[in-house]
């Protein structure tokens, strides 16, 4: 008996495959479009609300991206997938803050953060958990520890005298030992996940606070 | 006059489609299958809610669809299909629950994308949707769907009850009750578990014995 009598031939397999796989593709495509939208609205959304929280009388707000050249540029439409930060204007445009999003590996996944900053004083005003996936009843106090989001109202972030980077590394300390201005009180049993924030603000800090010092006067008049 | 009501066989069968799943095969208390999300997401009610109809989503359309290709499907690429057909699904759950909530989305994390490996969804596939029409491989997609709800929503109701006091998210116990945070850990879900598959296996023993 010749074991391959009841073998189809290959061009049928690969047939059926090519059209079943057309049919899933036909399938994912109509999903993808129907749904794009509402994505796009419902990120959107959590953005905005995130930046009311932050910088409470916020009413207007300016994506800026970085030139090749080191320079900012407006961003126009969806800034989402280019390295930008967000300045924030009152109903009167007035400069409210400077928002910017960054992300670090914590205890279970990556934690992604959003930072309010005050150009005028120097300081980090405010902190929101934008996705956390820390351990429950613990690592994800860092999202909502009164205590812990309390390091973030005044957070020393002055440039150094040259001008290119922090005059000092902020980071998050033990629980009960913060001395400086600049360091972070960790949650108590969720280090791990404060020191991410501490290792994201830090290097996030670093990399936006001297180009937004440097064009703070064109940040400032949202050209 | 006498009017006697016959039961036409073609609906017990139908009848047995839908029920089994429920109850009598339960993936998760009899089958102990898909035991993945069933520990990870269940941490509330309503993480273990939207998991169990993104997986019934999942189980019902690629039940129909493998139902309605089974003649062409050759034994050969059969498996291949499957997995196609159901990662199609998967990516369209993905979509709609991202679309109707981040907050939820962001809650399954990786496990939607995880429904792909169900081993319930390719179990029902190979075992019951490759062999029947698909009128009832609807309906066991259905039956098996609800079943997986069901243990869902027992695990989620125990440890989002015990473990943060809230059910839902609304308070039951007052502010003076302090949560038994264990039940929202990995450890929680393996212990409400095994009390679930205890109680059940205590129940079916008992109604062997009065059987």
């Amino acid at each position: 008996m010749n074991p391959r009598a009841d073998l189809p031939p290959s061009g049928r397999l690969i047939r059926l495959m090519a059209v079943v796989s057309l049919l899933c593709g036909v399938i994912i495509v109509a999903a993808h479009k129907t749904t794009l939208e509402p994505i796009r609205r419902n990120q959107a959304a959590i953005s905005r609300e995130n930046v009311a929280l932050l910088l409470p009388g916020a009413s207007r707000q300016i994506a800026y991206g970085l030139t090749p050249a080191g320079e900012i540029e407006i961003l126009t439409g969806d800034p989402a997938g280019r390295e930008h930060f967000l300045a924030v204007y009152d109903q009167a445009g007035s400069l409210r803050g400077i928002v910017w999003e960054a992300a670090e590996r914590g205890y279970a996944d990556l934690i992604r953060g959003m930072f309010a900053y005050d150009p005028e004083g120097q300081k980090v005003t405010g902190f929101r958990a934008v996705e956390l996936k820390e351990t429950p009843g613990l690592g994800d106090k860092i999202g909502t520890d009164p205590g812990f989001l309390a390091n973030f109202r005044a957070l020393d972030a002055r440039l150094n005298q040259v001008g290119d980077g922090l005059a000092n590394a902020i980071r998050a300390v033990k629980h009960g030992t913060k001395k400086n201005e600049w360091e972070i009180d960790a949650v108590s049993g969720a280090t791990v996940s404060s020191r991410a924030v501490g290792r994201m603000l830090d290097r996030s800090a670093r990399r936006w606070t001297p180009v937004i010092q440097r064009h703070l006067d064109r940040v400032r008049k949202g050209h | 006059m006498h009017v006697h009501a016959t039961i036409d066989p073609q609906d017990t069968v139908n009848q047995d489609a839908f029920l089994d799943g429920l109850w009598k095969q339960n993936p998760v208390f009899v089958q102990v299958l898909g035991t993945c999300p069933t520990l990870a997401v269940t941490n509330s009610v309503s993480n273990a809610l939207a998991m169990g109809a993104a997986t019934l989503f999942v189980l019902v359309c690629s039940n129909v669809l493998i139902s309605l290709v089974r003649k062409l499907v050759p034994k050969q690429v059969r498996i291949a299909t499957y997995i196609l057909i159901i990662a199609t699904f998967v990516t369209v759950v993905d979509y709609v629950i991202k679309a109707a909530s981040i907050t939820v989305y962001k809650a399954l994390g990786p496990f939607i994308a995880l429904i792909v490996v169900n081993c319930i969804i390719l179990g029902r596939a190979e075992a019951y949707a490759s062999r029947n029409p698909v009128g009832r491989s609807a309906l066991d997609g259905l039956g098996m769907g609800i079943g997986f709800i069901i243990a869902l929503l027992c695990l989620g109701g125990v440890r989002e009850i015990l473990g943060a006091g809230t059910f839902l998210g609304y308070p039951l116990f007052g502010p003076g009750y302090q949560p038994w945070v264990l039940f929202l850990l990995p450890p929680g879900g393996f212990f409400t578990l095994g009390a679930w598959l205890l109680a059940f296996n205590a129940w079916k023993r008992r109604k062997e014995k009065t059987a």
